[in-house]
């Protein structure tokens, strides 16, 4: 009767750690998955910007019979007219490069562009696009600079910023990573005070051995490090399961589905993952220790 | 080794007052009086697991309010400890009993395997060394108690009532171990309200009442008039 009263306690104090373990190193890995995940997302987007950046362009559309908006008035643009902006941006400082692409090569690389819809081009004659100045700003972001200046030149159609339709996905995917890291800090902090919990608990389930130990005049460490051991155990754990996860991620999310159907940028790479996880450790590990730490100098007396 | 007030500080009345006692080395001291007068409170002090409220303890010629709490474990290390239960770890062998004692201050394997069965043999436990506590009696119990309180040969030697769950043959046993360990050297403070015990060893007795001495014989008996 009273050993099965004692097994019955064992098992029940077994599974109650049991469970209570799961629970804590799912919470972690959860939380240190979504801080990963934040991670790449903003190097995701700090990626994409550096692609859109390196290759930015302001395209700036001449006059052209076809066209009735800005200066042109369906004429198209004239010799001088043409001159005098060529000039005004060779001598402007925040242009890097100009290339001037004729109403042919527009065209042509129309047809390149589009060479896997033949419907489309079918429909396009080559007279249908103007000219152009490409233009490779020194400073992506001076942008406005170029456009007050040609934007009202005589023979100017209109002045493009070929990253403007990008602003929407750079500030989605900066939303989500703001969103993932916020979540993950809440996330954070339950795994926090499930540790300091586990381990309170495990302080009171071994008070005799403690107590002993105090006795006997163990070293405060040599008391403390088996339950600081046991956080940090769970903080490694829950660590390496985050990192699988954000591998999974990376393997299934980004490399199956984002990027064969969203070919406009370069993606996280492998790399990139890789360079998170010591911080994922790290912060499993520094989080998982303070917080048994805590437990144990509120509730270990020493 | 004091003069000390200890308030505690849900207490109105204080648990000791103004209590100067001084014990030397080698002695062998009873710490008597009612249950309530402050003798597991006397010997706590020794430990420094509480502090005075006023007063100094001195242990071993160290003041121990100026004792750093880095320096607390040495001192506890030099103190042996009994209590009324035990305290012995259920899931644990006698021999591991007390060898965790020495484990858990950084004491080789070595020196372990030879001294856990010297004090084993001393404490007349031979042969019971694989046994669990609950397969021991409660005066067996007692001897592994006094075995781990002596295997790293403390200079002093504490016993909070350490007959008190014992009947009195058996406490007779524990009482001749406690002398025999006296003999070599250590000093003993024990407390207890068994008046025959007390009464048997005639050592010296220090009577406890409300927090203050009230009597400090040596070769005393527990009560007055003898
Ligand atoms: N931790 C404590 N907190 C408050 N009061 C205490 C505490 N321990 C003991 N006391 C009080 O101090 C007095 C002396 O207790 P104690 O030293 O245990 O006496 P004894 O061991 O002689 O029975 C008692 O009145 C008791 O209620
Ligand atoms: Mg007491």
């Amino acid at each position: 009767m009273r050993a099965q009263f004692v097994l019955s306690e064992i098992f029940i104090g077994l599974r109650r750690n049991l469970t209570m373990t799961i629970a804590l190193v799912i919470t972690t890995a959860l939380s240190l998955a979504l801080v990963g995940s934040a991670m790449l997302m903003r190097k995701q987007v700090s990626e994409m910007k550096d692609f859109w950046y390196g290759k930015i362009e302001v395209t700036i559309f001449l006059c052209d019979p076809v066209s009735d908006t800005g200066q042109c008035h369906k004429t198209a643009v004239s010799q001088d007219q043409q001159s005098a902006i060529q000039t005004a941006l060779y001598a402007n400082p925040v242009v890097q490069k100009v290339y001037y692409e004729s109403k042919a090569d527009a065209y042509k690389h129309f047809k390149d562009l589009f060479k896997d819809s033949p419907d489309l081009t079918k429909n396009v004659s080559p007279d249908a696009l103007p000219p152009s100045y490409r233009v490779k700003l020194k400073d992506p972001k001076k942008f406005d600079v170029i456009q007050s200046e040609f934007q009202d030149m005589p023979g100017v159609d209109a002045v493009t910023d070929v990253s403007k339709g990008l602003k929407p996905v750079f500030s989605l995917f900066n939303g989500i990573g703001t969103s993932a890291f916020v979540v993950a800090g809440f996330v954070v902090v339950a795994s926090v005070l499930l540790i300091f919990n586990a381990i309170r608990v495990a302080a009171f389930s071994r008070r005799r051995e403690t107590g002993i130990m105090r006795l006997v005049g163990a070293s405060n460490l040599y008391i403390r490090l088996p339950f600081l051991l046991e956080g940090a155990l769970a903080g490694v754990i829950g660590a390496a399961i985050a990192a699988g996860l954000v591998s999974i991620g990376k393997a299934y999310l980004v490399d199956q589905v984002l990027a064969p159907n969203l070919k406009f940028a370069r993606w996280v790479s492998w790399a990139d993952v890789i360079h998170i996880f010591p911080v994922l450790f790290l912060i499993g590990i520094v989080l998982s220790t303070l917080s048994s730490f805590f437990a144990i100098q509120r509730h270990l007396r020493v | 080794m004091e003069r000390v007030v200890k308030n505690y500080p849900t207490s109105t009345r204080p648990a000791l007052d103004d209590v100067d006692v001084d014990i030397d080395k080698g002695e062998f001291v009873f710490l008597v009086g009612s249950s309530g007068s402050g003798k597991s409170t006397f010997l706590r002090l020794i430990l420094k697991e509480e502090v005075p409220s006023a007063g100094r303890v001195h242990v071993a010629g160290k003041d121990l309010s100026t004792l750093s709490s880095w320096k607390v474990p040495a001192l506890r290390r030099s103190i042996g400890c009994v209590f009324q239960d035990f305290r012995l770890l259920p899931n644990k062998t006698v021999f591991q009993n007390v060898a965790f004692a020495l484990e858990v201050i950084g004491k080789p394997q070595g020196t372990i395997d030879k001294v856990v069965p010297e004090v084993l043999d001393l404490v007349g436990l031979d042969g019971k060394a694989q046994r669990m506590p609950d397969e021991l009696s409660g005066g067996e119990q007692q001897r592994v108690a006094v075995a781990r309180a002596f295997v790293n040969r403390p200079m002093i030697l504490i016993a909070d009532e350490p007959t008190g769950n014992l009947d009195p043959q058996t406490s007779v046993g524990i009482m001749k171990l406690l002398d025999r360990i006296n003999r070599t050297g250590t000093t003993v403070v024990m407390a207890t309200h068994d008046s025959a015990i007390v009464d048997s060893m005639r050592r010296r007795v220090v009577e406890l009442s409300q927090g203050k001495v009230v009597r400090d014989q040596s070769r005393g008996v527990y009560g007055y008039g003898a």
